[in-house]
């Protein structure tokens, strides 16, 4: 499919330089916007998020990044702080352990956790739903 | 009685079995495809049908029902015998109450990826995306066990994956039911059974909807969703036999609609019935249950009567019998697990592990060596595919030389299976267990290596896979681990600075050791517990002795032996380490507790880190040699594990029982430890099972010998040692070293030995050119694999493994060239 806009292409470019970077701790952030938006315009990619209730918890071990992350159906909100009740939480190392975690092209999720790059605490269907939706727009982002 | 001229059955081959042949060619063409008609099935059960005031047995016994009376009847291909696994020719069926959940971050990309991808299509992606895994976010076994009991320390434990892994999901399928009752009576023979019982419960007292009348109940309602399955078939097949033309084809369909009126439903009345009512119940059995490791057990021996039989009579010849067994294990091998991507580190490459047990004594303690036993065996040569898993038994002192010339020599052939179980150590250790003389006579090995009692046991027997090395970081961190940082995990014991003898650091293991059990166990305590609810098992009940005769499932603790299976990853490092600590630091203070933990903390870097740790390499004892503070450790060890473990009850009142063996645990947690005490580097492969480390242990007889004399009481759940041998041009010749060398090791006390014929160059070929290597199976660790289906670790696991000529008993050198 189109990349449906320009501001949509312009923070994907900046999600793939983050990448290229060494200024990985953005990619959640980014990532997290950017599938916000998507949420918004893209009627059948909201559909996996339709009834869904579900309430993350992101954090660095480094401390440099909290994140929470609201899905309510149909929506998403991003906040910067620790939230009430997540269903899961999920503590990692880095930001490049994170995306190794959920979006590498050669995934390491079991080595992320053996090697305890990346930690989890709670309900991990929630994660698991979180890496389909993180892989599917990833895919959407980057067709073919 | 052996009535065979040549037990080797050298004129059959596949050549002359052209139908085996066609189908075991399909078996390695296939690729795997991810199956979601149980899923579904049950999903929509539950949402729509479920009565939540029915007793758990019974909400499982309708769910059972209502997906088996709904389950596709397919023939893919010329298999002689009706019934399969899934609605795929070689499927991964997914069980949403346990991992299913974990394959949703890959719906996109599971048919792609690069390592043993599995097939979904586009649509069904899309239901489990939307309908299915959606429902089962909050009502897995893990999540209502985590919200029951408070997301407890020990479940955080085990998903952190590096000190123990709670198996509870796989060990409800960890058995080996009994066959008999059902080929003699017919389902509805048991139905009938299970109608009178109810009756009986109903007027003692306990009224018509007792627990133990909703059990009845729910066996009667389980069971009649196999005979409508088969029904299906029956039907199916009768009209393909319609509208084919082919007139083999046509009578092949017919016959099959012939067999599956009659069976499971009837008794059975001749060898193939009895085949095929045996897949038809597995296959139901899996409806209910996980695929992994439902063990169909002694089949020389329950299908024997059918088979003579029909020999004597002329109905059948041993081309005949040998394509029915044929068809059975290769419909045995019709499903794989679905194993997420995140999982290939740990269990790449693993079939189910459907182990088929042949040989031995019988519960009379006789050779129980039959013309089945040899056709099996001939079978599985020809064949050399991964499932089932084929075991044989040997008693050395009832079994024929002929017969256990004959095993070695299907090992040699087929390069890694059958594996080898001595029949006077485990039945010794089944005993040890409380079980009958006669029971424990009547024993099947179960996936890769447990032991039970056929039918009489349910000893869950992957509940526990416990890191030993987890323990020995511990013990020298004061209980914390490197790889767990600053966190204190485990009881604050002194740490190595403060030890000042190996007594005291023996201790301190111990104490960790067993603080580690006791989380384990307290997990797998709380899942037995959610399972007793969630996940009862009233079908595979009804092939048990005990659940009929009490009214109680299996989960329930219903059956005559109840048990819970602890394995252990890491033995032979951390006995190494154990000798190393002993030798070097206190016995011989060649250097201090203090140098030696920061040595490994650095990883044994610079010139005097890694002349240390050559030093603890080459020079301090090796468990798998004659050391005598090797072997001492050895055993202390095993002995403290057995009556740890056996002061433990579960939650159905039965023992916990120690086991030594891997699957490929050992490469994935290997690869993510520390450096040890023995000289291993960090990130180093464990040794698999309780074979020692690779290169330590260089004259085999010594090496067996260490190993055998841990065997017996104290291994109640078996272990895998895992030997290589150099393939030798006279198989005849090697053939009979090899058969001489099993004797001695069984008589020694060995309790299992499973082999691979191969050599490291071989190895190293088919590493750097698998194409050229698309059918070499290999031994892992109780299980065979197909090497090209193993990740990296494990090739390498497998690649420098220790070599023996069997010439000279000597290890060959391996070169890292």
């Amino acid at each position: 499919m189109e990349i449906p806009s320009i501001h949509l292409r312009h923070l994907w470019q900046r999600f793939q330089q983050t990448l290229e970077t060494e200024a990985a701790e953005q990619f959640l952030s980014l990532l997290l916007n950017i599938m916000r938006l998507m949420f918004a315009i893209d009627h059948d990619y909201r559909e996996n998020i339709r009834k869904f209730d579900g309430r993350y918890q992101f954090n660095s071990k480094d401390g440099k990044m909290t994140v929470g992350a609201i899905f309510s159906d149909g929506r998403l909100e991003v906040e910067e702080r620790v939230i009430d009740n997540p269903h899961i939480t999920v503590s990692f190392r880095d930001g490049r352990t994170l995306f190794n975690f959920l979006l590498a092209p050669k995934q390491d999720i079991l080595g992320s956790m053996l090697r305890q790059d990346v930690q989890t605490d709670g309900n991990l269907n929630y994660l698991y739903r979180f890496g389909f939706l993180a892989k599917q727009l990833q895919l959407m982002m980057t067709p073919g | 009685m052996i009535t065979l001229e040549d037990i080797r059955l050298s004129e059959y081959t596949l050549e002359h079995l052209p139908r085996l042949e066609e189908l075991r060619r399909l078996s390695f063409v296939r690729k795997p495809e991810i199956c979601i008609e149980r899923a579904r099935c049950i999903t929509k059960y539950l949402k729509y049908r479920d009565d939540p005031t029915d007793s758990p047995e019974l909400r499982q016994a309708k769910k059972v029902h209502h997906f088996l009376r709904r389950k596709a009847a397919r023939f893919h291909d010329c298999n002689l015998l009706a019934g399969t696994t899934t609605s795929k020719a070689l499927g991964a069926p997914l069980f949403p109450e346990f991992f299913a959940l974990s394959l949703w971050p890959e719906l996109e990309t599971v048919s792609t990826r690069e390592k043993n991808p599995q097939a979904l299509s586009a649509e069904d992606a899309r239901e489990l995306n939307q309908l299915i895994f959606p429902f089962w976010m909050d009502r897995s076994v893990l999540e209502v066990a985590r919200t029951r009991f408070d997301n407890p320390k020990c479940l955080k434990l085990f998903e952190s994956l590096v000190f123990f892994i709670a198996g509870k999901a796989g060990c409800i399928s960890h058995c080996v039911p009994t066959y008999t009752p059902m080929l003699e009576k017919g389902l509805v023979g048991l139905i009938d059974e299970a109608t009178a019982r109810e009756a009986e419960a109903s007027q003692a007292g306990g009224g018509v909807n007792s627990r133990q009348v909703q059990f009845y109940r729910a066996i009667k309602i389980a069971l009649q969703g196999i005979i409508e399955y088969a029904g299906h078939l029956a039907d199916e097949a009768a009209y393909q036999a319609r509208i084919i033309d082919d007139p083999e084809l046509k009578k092949e369909f017919a016959d099959m609609a012939e067999v599956c009126r009659q069976v499971p439903a009837h008794p059975a009345r001749s060898f193939r019935e009895a085949v095929n009512a045996i897949w038809i119940c597995q296959i139901g059995m899996h409806a209910e249950n996980i695929n992994m490791a439902m063990s169909p057990g002694r089949l020389d021996q329950v299908l024997y009567p059918y088979f003579r039989r029909d020999m004597d009579t002329g109905r059948l010849d041993i081309a005949g019998a040998m394509e029915l067994i044929g068809c059975l294990w290769l419909k045995i091998s019709d499903n794989v697990i679905m194993v997420p991507e995140a999982s290939e580190e740990m269990f790449g490459g693993a079939g189910t592990v459907p182990a088929i047990t042949l040989g031995g004594v019988d519960s009379q303690g006789e050779d129980a060596v039959n013309d089945l036993t040899y056709l099996m065996l001939r079978v599985t040569e020809l064949l050399k595919i991964r499932d089932p898993n084929v075991n044989a038994r040997y008693h050395y002192e009832k079994n024929s030389d002929d017969y256990r010339r004959r095993v070695a020599e299907v090992i040699i052939n087929t390069r890694a299976v059958p594996a080898f179980f001595n029949d006077v150590a485990n039945i010794k250790a089944l005993c040890g267990q409380g079980e009958t003389l006669a029971h424990a006579r009547d024993y099947a090995v179960i996936g890769c290596v447990e032991l039970a009692s056929s039918g009489r046991d349910y000893p869950a027997s992957s509940s526990i896979m416990l890191n030993l090395s987890a323990a020995m970081e511990m013990a020298l961190y004061g209980g914390r681990r490197p790889i767990t940082g600053e966190t204190q995990i485990g009881p604050a014991t002194a740490p190595a600075a403060q030890i000042t003898s190996f007594e005291q650091f023996w201790e301190a293991f111990k104490q960790q050791l067993d603080w580690l059990i006791d989380q384990a166990v307290q997990t797998n305590e709380i899942l037995g517990a959610v399972h007793q609810e969630m996940m009862p098992s009233p079908l595979l009940s009804a092939f048990f002795e005990g659940p009929m005769q009490n009214g109680r499932d299996l989960i329930q603790g219903g059956a005559l032996y109840n048990s819970s299976g602890a394995t252990h990853i890491g033995f032979a490092d951390t006995v190494d380490s154990l000798s190393a600590i002993e030798s070097a630091v206190f016995a011989r203070q060649k250097v201090s507790f203090t140098e030696l933990v920061q040595a490994m903390e650095n990883d044994f870097s610079g010139a005097d880190g890694e002349k240390l740790r050559l030093y603890l390499k080459n020079q301090t004892p090796k468990y798998g040699t004659e050391d005598p503070i090797a072997r001492k450790n050895a055993r202390n060890l095993v002995g403290h594990l057995f009556r740890t473990y056996q002061s433990r009850t579960n939650y159905r009142g039965g023992k916990y029982r120690p086991a030594y063996w891997t699957m490929t645990n050992h490469a994935g947690l290997g690869g993510i430890s520390g450096a040890m005490p023995n000289g291993r580097k960090s990130g180093g492969l464990f040794a698999s099972g309780i074979t020692p480390v690779s290169g330590a242990a260089p004259e085999l007889t010594a090496c067996l010998n260490a190993v055998a004399e841990l065997g017996g009481e104290q291994v109640p759940g078996c272990w895998a040692l895992n030997i290589k041998y150099t393939p030798e041009d006279d198989v005849a010749a090697m053939s009979q070293r090899f058969a001489q060398t099993i004797e001695a090791y069984f008589r020694a006390g060995g309790q299992q030995v499973q082999f691979n014929i191969m050599d490291y160059a071989m190895l190293k070929d088919a590493k750097k050119h698998p194409e050229n290597y698309p059918e070499l199976m290999v031994r892992v660790s109780g299980y065979s694999a197909y090497f090209k289906d193993l990740n990296d670790l494990m090739k390498d696991e497998l690649i420098t493994r220790t070599q023996y000529g069997l010439t000279d008993g000597r290890a060959v050198p391996f070169n890292d060239d």
